[in-house]
């Protein structure tokens, strides 16, 4: 039986008295599905034509920040960017990448003098990072408009039930949403509300503890449960060892952090969902959604152009993994151009699904999370810490690189460690890391998560 | 398009094994029709970028008021069309329980009606229900027209305008129609835009009769673009339009001027024009797509539009008083019944509904339009209903369009069959001429010619032994030799003519 209430079969909210369907919606929906149609085509575009259009875009995009933008006008300059010729590749690689210091250390250079007022309203945008420097952008609402249509995308992409129950639990300032009523909304939010009639939506600030998180959400016994990475596998932890169930949920939503390897497993063992994660970043938008139907990320070419560039500063192919560079295509206030956000990625191969979004595999973190080898080449750490934690009274574990040659494993046990359990967890990080690195446990009553509110599995101390 | 490509494509759009089912609700750009060479064209559909109406944000665009409303109803319109025949039709029969309450509060024609067959708007409408609802012939219609309109037309639903149509008959009926009914027969012809992904960029030419009498040849009328229902939201190419008051061979003659990409035109037109290009060697070199409208397309004009301009043809099936009824599948040359706009039912001599391969009359009633609403009204026109369509979509299928009772005929013993007569068979070997067969009595047809040149005696022999061939020994034939064949009232040519009384 279809249900009719679940994307693609939901019918928009119409304008007109008597017009229930096709529904002829009023101007803010109509706004929000036009780009909707647009999105649904352009998704399987091949990727020539996708790039073009991007291309064209940001020949826009490059024109208004040459004139109006004090950063990138010698900067564009210098590369040979000319507004009355076509931009390509060879021009576009040219342009310096900048950084987040830059971004951090330029905010009113990078500011526009004129921005077009029909792209509504300007707000400031202030994301802490996960190094704990802020760094602030402007942004129209025209960025905002597509931040919402991509939202609606992803609620499109992975055929939500409108009618159903989302929780959120997220970190929210102020003191709203506490536990232990936290705050319910009558539905999803602006982007689906917009256009559609939409569920209730429960929403939890992160500032209880998890034991509390988790007898809220059995109290309101979600469909949807939208929350970070790392908060999810804590509460699949317990849920599982409390046997309490949640007898609705259809799927996890998590954004935010990169997945830890067993998440989606537990997710499964936990409550038989899937996990469903998104890759964003307040000053630029979406930048990744997770394909309908695989595990890995199509990026989001309608928002963004993004580039994943190795130490040369050549693009990566796929199976490589690069800094992920961005370059965002519609915010006119702060435009953003070659932005090396600080994370790393995973290019991928094309995906069978037919999307001619490009892929990206997996989205690694930032530069701090990389493991420095004695011998001064970098890796991706890829242990298995949810394989260690599963047989061991452990609620949390981080490992530190505190010089080239020393790993200090961070523990937050359950119960006090036998000396049998902390043999058998230095073992672990010794034969992950191998002989080169001197490794030491230390037991700790907590674990700071960064200062986005991310927690981290590795962290190297070493100056970057 | 190469092999690879080709081949390509093919994979992608083939249904595997469990992503069956979830085909019919997933709207993917891979099952869309792929007739056309993948060039990749960035103007065409599905490439072409809508309008912006913000600088310097071209892709993708935020398009203004009037285009968003467009786009949103295309966005729906590209949802339902793969939802199951089910979930189209539950969502109808939401849509007609909104006009059936309406033409029951407002509307003194559907009063009675609806009442006794027990319509209640707090209950949802349900199939049995809709069968007790009497239908409503066009002779009706034009009897009641002051009782069909609405006393109370929601404001929300725009301007109001009349709307006349002549028919067939000559006897016009007129109905009103509101600014919202005008909107999805707008949405409908975008609609098809995208379905036979056309090239915005190129050139439409369009042969139709011009009510206001202008178009004249030699010059014709030049527009800047395609017309509204494209225009509020892309940039379309130049549309010269030619008012066909004038001969085929002028009509010709514009044409090679012209040298579209694309042909709108009606079916018989389409057929004379296609014939006088093969004859001449005359070509149309851009010429990708003949669009027909408005009549019965003949059995040979497909073959006849491929060899003389190489293109295929795309029929729709509308009415000016309903709007659109059905488009030609992307894949296939059978119709699908355009469900968004008018719930469309097939029904045999005794008002049950036909199956897969049944000829009916054609009973139509429209979701959108609240000023004059037509509920199960009877077009006169019949159709032959199709299976469900391999391209996915859940759109009701009709195979063929036959036309209306008076081009049926009607056997001596009574009963009443579609001609199917190949009339350009008798062409190859007698001069070219417009034909028409006239059923005068039960008992006797009538071949009226107008050839191109006087025949002689033995073509005209042989036109008389074609037609007997064809009728058979129940029937007493005769050829008569005309200047012209007039089209119907409706400006329609028709192949064959019933003049027996009940016949209409």
């Amino acid at each position: 039986m279809t249900n009719l209430s679940s994307l693609p079969f939901a019918v928009p909210n119409s304008g007109l008295p008597g017009v229930a369907w096709p529904a002829v919606p009023d101007d803010a929906a109509s706004r929000m599905l036009a780009l909707q149609l647009q999105l649904d085509q352009s998704q399987w575009w091949p990727a020539a034509m996708i790039e073009k259009r991007q291309f064209e875009q940001l020949h826009g995009v490059l024109a208004h920040a040459q004139r109006n933008v004090p950063f990138h006008g010698p900067r564009l300059a210098a590369a040979g960017f000319d507004p009355r010729v076509p931009l390509d590749r060879d021009l576009w690689s040219r342009i310096p990448v900048m950084t987040r210091r830059e971004v951090q250390l330029n905010r009113d250079a990078l500011a526009s003098r004129s921005i077009p007022p029909e792209h509504g309203a300007v707000r400031e945008i202030t994301t802490s990072g996960s190094t704990g420097r802020a760094i602030t952008v402007l942004a129209t609402e025209v960025h905002a408009i597509i931040w919402q249509a991509i939202t609606l995308r992803e609620h499109l992409w992975h055929r939500r039930d409108l009618a159903a129950k989302l929780a959120v639990i997220r970190s929210r300032s102020g003191g709203t949403a506490e536990y232990p009523a936290g705050r319910i909304e009558p539905g999803w939010g602006p982007s689906t509300d917009v256009a559609y009639r939409t569920g209730e939506c429960a929403i939890l600030n992160t500032s209880c503890t998890t034991a509390e998180q988790a007898e809220w959400l059995a109290r309101q016994d979600p469909d949807y449960l939208l929350t970070t990475a790392t908060r999810a596998r804590e509460l699949a932890r317990l849920f599982r060892r409390s046997g309490q169930v949640l007898r609705r949920l259809r799927e996890v939503r998590t954004y935010g952090e990169a997945l830890a390897d067993d998440l989606r497993e537990q997710c499964r063992d936990t409550w038989g969902v899937p996990v469903v994660d998104m890759y964003s970043a307040e000053e630029i938008g979406y930048i990744a959604l997770q394909c309908p139907e695989r595990e890995h990320y199509h990026v989001q070419s309608e928002n963004v152009l993004v580039e994943f560039l190795d130490d040369l500063g050549r693009p990566c192919r796929a199976g490589e993994i690069g800094r992920v560079v961005i370059s965002s295509l519609h915010n006119f206030a702060t435009p953003l151009i070659r932005y090396e956000i600080g994370d790393y990625a995973e290019v991928g191969a094309v995906c069978p699904c037919g999307r001619g979004l490009p892929v990206l595999k997996r989205i690694m973190g930032r530069v701090r999370n990389m493991l420095r080898m004695p011998d001064g080449n970098t890796r991706w750490p890829n242990f298995m810490l949810a394989k260690t934690r599963s047989d061991l009274p452990v609620a949390q574990i981080q490992i530190v690189q505190t010089a080239l040659d020393t790993l200090e494993l961070r523990v937050l046990p359950e119960q006090p460690l036998s000396s049998q359990e902390r043999g058998r967890l230095l073992d672990y990080v010794r034969d992950w890391a191998g002989p080169q690195f001197k490794v030491q446990l230390r037991i700790v009553d907590a674990i700071p998560r960064g200062a986005g509110g991310k927690f981290e599995e590795f962290l190297s101390e070493l100056p970057q | 398009m190469d092999n690879t490509t080709a081949a390509r494509w093919q994979v992608r759009g083939r249904p595997r094994g469990k992503q069956r089912q979830a085909l019919h609700s997933l709207p993917r750009f891979e099952r869309w029709p792929l007739c056309v060479s993948d060039t990749l064209d960035p103007n065409a559909l599905p490439y072409a970028v809508p309008k912006s109406a913000l600088p310097g944000v071209r892709w993708p665009a935020v398009p203004d008021a009037a285009a968003s409303r467009m786009l949103a109803l295309q966005f729906q319109l590209q949802q339902s069309q793969w939802w199951p025949p089910e979930v189209i039709e539950k969502r109808q029969f939401e849509q007609l329980r909104h006009v059936l309450a309406h033409a029951l509060r407002t509307v003194p024609f559907y009063r009675e009606r609806l009442a006794q067959a027990g319509f209640d708007s707090r209950v949802p409408l349900q199939r049995e229900l809709w069968a007790r609802i009497p239908l409503a012939t066009r002779k009706q219609l034009q009897l009641h027209r002051q009782e069909l309109r609405s006393s109370a037309i929601p404001p929300e639903h725009g301007n109001v305008t009349e709307i006349s149509t002549s028919g067939s008959t000559g006897t016009p009926l007129t109905i009103w129609a509101t600014a919202t009914y005008a909107l999805i027969w707008q949405a409908i012809t975008l609609r098809e835009h995208f379905w036979h992904r056309r090239d915005f960029d190129a050139k439409l030419a369009v042969i139709r009769t011009q009510p206001s009498g202008g178009a004249q040849y030699p010059q014709g009328v030049l527009a800047p673009g395609w017309g509204p229902s494209t225009d509020v939201a892309y940039a379309t190419g130049p549309t010269p339009t030619l008012n066909p008051t004038c001969g085929t061979l002028e009509q010709a003659e514009w044409l090679v001027r012209q040298n579209p990409d694309y042909l709108l035109i009606g079916a018989t037109r389409a057929l004379e024009l296609a014939r006088h290009f093969c004859r001449t060697g005359l070509k149309l070199a851009r010429l990708r797509e003949v669009r027909t409208l408005g009549e019965v397309i003949a059995d040979d004009l497909r073959e006849q539009c491929r060899e003389a301009w190489g293109t295929r043809v795309v029929d729709m099936y509308s009415a000016r008083e309903i709007g659109y009824l059905a488009l030609q599948c992307p894949r296939h040359e059978h119709y699908h019944v355009q469900s968004e706009n008018a719930l469309m039912e097939i029904l045999d001599e005794q008002g049950r509904p036909c199956r897969e391969g049944e000829i009916g009359r054609v009973v139509v009633s429209t979701l959108h339009n609240f000023a004059t609403p037509l509920i199960r009204y009877e077009i006169g026109d019949y159709a032959e209903v199709g299976e469900a369509c391999p391209c996915g979509r859940g759109l009701p299928v009709i195979t063929r369009i036959l036309g209306r009772v008076r081009n049926m005929m009607t056997m001596p013993d009574g009963t009443r069959r579609w001609p199917n007569f190949m009339l350009d068979k008798a062409h190859s070997d007698l001069p070219p001429a417009q034909m028409q067969i006239v059923q005068t009595a039960l008992d006797t047809l009538e071949l009226r010619a107008a050839p191109a040149r006087p025949l002689v005696a033995h073509e005209h022999t042989r036109m008389l032994e074609y037609l007997r061939d064809w009728a058979g020994p129940q029937f007493k034939v005769g050829v008569r030799i005309v200047d012209a064949i007039p089209r119907n009232a409706g400006g329609k040519f028709e192949e064959f003519m019933s003049l027996i009384k009940d016949g209409e």
